[in-house]
């Protein structure tokens, strides 16, 4: 049975396998990486019978298309790029079929799993592809996806109906409202910024991407000139000289030099990753601590 | 020596004000201690010139209020005890950098006088990042400080040597950058095609607490 799954026949705005990310290089100068929305990539891989740590295909925005090679199982789920098959549910796929992703209308990545996984090559334990730091390449056209070598072809029957709860699919279209921790210099911003950085609406602009999330709104007076840079978290919101927040995502830097007003709390992040340019967001201080 | 709260389960521990040489010192120390013996629960740490986040699993160290005393205390008598400096690592470079005369122009100095500035100390490696292995190289000659350019080339090629504020660093990768560039080495920083299956740590030919001496070469 050929292991040949999917062509690429357009990888539209960016197509990159990613999977749960690389832990603990992050001392040798190395991001985490992985899906920018772990809970849609999460929920393709379940609707599969697939592990957790299975590569999946993550999308940005639209414009991919994909012609199949063999009858296969995929799932697709995240953002709706007007895809051309049913998401978040398992999906059969005949040989010759093309899925495309045509026109963006809620959300900024999409997943695509296929049965058993992709076989994509691993550096530092990862599949996850770090274009900037040159690990991995994104998927260009003509490129064949293979699925894992071995790995038989033996889902249920009952993989035909399934699907992710409604209540499991979420609005992107909506104002999230990110629970943030408070970050190394949370004291040193003034009351006044700390309450501004809470309360006001923030606008996602348009330079953001998996290295962080650019916002935009009121600015804050950045509290403490921090020269001697500092680790960074995936969800580290830092405030830089203009006062517009920065919320640094998958593939950002180890450390920075600014201050870090915030980190957004691990599970909300993916939440932020889907608010495309535009959009707003808001924060809540995730524990009671002295204001 | 004390630490804060970054985030549910994460300290960030801080362990000296400013850089120089005992605080690299105790980095090293910290960070070998880290490596050799980590504290129950620990998932990963990044160190940095002054500070070192520790990140812990939920489920193992659920109070870090509870956990943190006892480790800062191990960290503590880690710091206390100077470790053999690490062998100096040569590294050749040739200095043809773009911005090499720029550099040299800003500071009153001729180009020569700038090589010499540059190759003389014996640098410590206070924290890779930015990019994979991009080793942060102090403490760079006070006459060679030199802000980063104002708007970042788009492309620097890896092997690039360049001097960004008080630091100098190697590029690892070819990726956008602000640092002025004045020369190149051929030695390859971060190499993925330099690895066997049991040790991807020989991908990257430096690590935080490693100590550099460049060489200056003539060949193209």
């Amino acid at each position: 049975m050929s292991a040949h799954l999917l062509e690429v026949i357009d990888a539209g705005l960016g197509a990159t396998f990613q999977d749960r990310g690389r832990a603990g290089w992050r001392r040798f100068g190395v991001p985490p990486s992985g899906a920018m929305d772990d809970h849609a990539a999460g929920w393709a891989n379940v609707l599969l019978d697939n592990p957790p740590t299975a590569p999946v295909v993550e999308l940005l925005l639209q414009g991919a298309k994909f012609l199949a090679l063999h009858d296969c199982w995929i799932a697709v789920c995240g953002a709706d790029a007007g895809a051309s098959v049913l998401m978040w549910r398992a999906v059969r796929l005949s040989a010759g079929e093309e899925i495309r992703f045509s026109r963006i209308r809620s959300g900024v990545w999409t997943y695509l799993a296929v049965e058993g996984g992709f076989d994509a090559p691993l550096l530092l334990g990862s599949a996850s592809v770090y274009a900037r730091g040159r690990l991995g390449t994104p998927l260009v056209r003509g490129d064949v996806l293979l699925r894992v070598p071995g790995a038989p072809f033996r889902l249920p029957a009952s993989v035909a109906g399934r699907s992710v709860a409604w209540e499991e699919r979420r609005n992107y279209d909506a104002t999230p409202l990110l629970r943030v921790w408070p970050g190394p210099q949370w004291d040193s911003f003034s009351e006044a910024d700390r309450a501004a950085f809470l309360e006001q609406t923030w606008t996602v602009t348009p330079q953001s991407d998996r290295v962080g999330y650019r916002l935009s709104g009121r600015p804050l007076a950045p509290g403490q000139w921090q020269m001697v840079s500092e680790p960074l978290r995936v969800g580290t919101v830092q405030v830089p000289e203009d006062g517009q927040p920065i919320v640094m995502m998958r593939d950002g830097p180890t450390v920075g030099g600014y201050p870090k007003i915030g980190v957004v709390d691990a599970h909300d992040v993916a939440r932020l990753a889907q608010s495309r340019p535009g959009r707003s967001v808001k924060f809540r201080l995730a524990a009671q601590t002295a204001v | 020596m004390d630490w804060i709260p970054y985030g549910p389960h994460a300290a960030l521990v801080r362990f000296a004000g400013k850089i120089g040489d005992e605080t690299f010192a105790q980095a090293c120390a910290i960070r070998t201690e880290l490596e050799r013996n980590p504290p129950e629960g620990l998932l990963e740490f990044v160190p940095a010139c002054t500070t070192v986040l520790l990140e812990f699993s939920a489920r193992e160290v659920p109070s870090l209020d509870a956990a943190m005393p006892d480790i800062l205390e191990q960290l503590q008598m880690a710091a206390a005890v100077a470790l053999p400096p690490e062998p100096v690592k040569e590294i050749s470079v040739i200095y043809d950098g773009q911005d090499l005369e720029r550099v040299a122009r800003a500071h009153n100095l001729t180009t020569a006088e700038v090589c010499r500035l540059h190759a003389e100390p014996v640098y410590k490696v206070y924290l890779l990042g930015f990019a994979p292995g991009f080793p942060y190289l102090g403490d760079l000659d006070t006459r060679l400080h030199t802000p980063r350019l104002a708007t970042p080339r788009a492309r620097v090629p890896a092997g690039s040597v360049a001097i960004g504020g008080q630091h100098t660093g190697i590029y690892t990768v070819d990726t956008p950058g602000g640092w002025n560039i004045i020369g190149h080495t051929p030695a390859k920083i971060f190499d993925t095609a330099r690895r066997s299956p049991d040790n991807d740590e020989a991908m990257f030919l430096l690590k935080q607490g490693d100590r550099v001496k460049f060489v200056k070469s003539n060949r193209p």
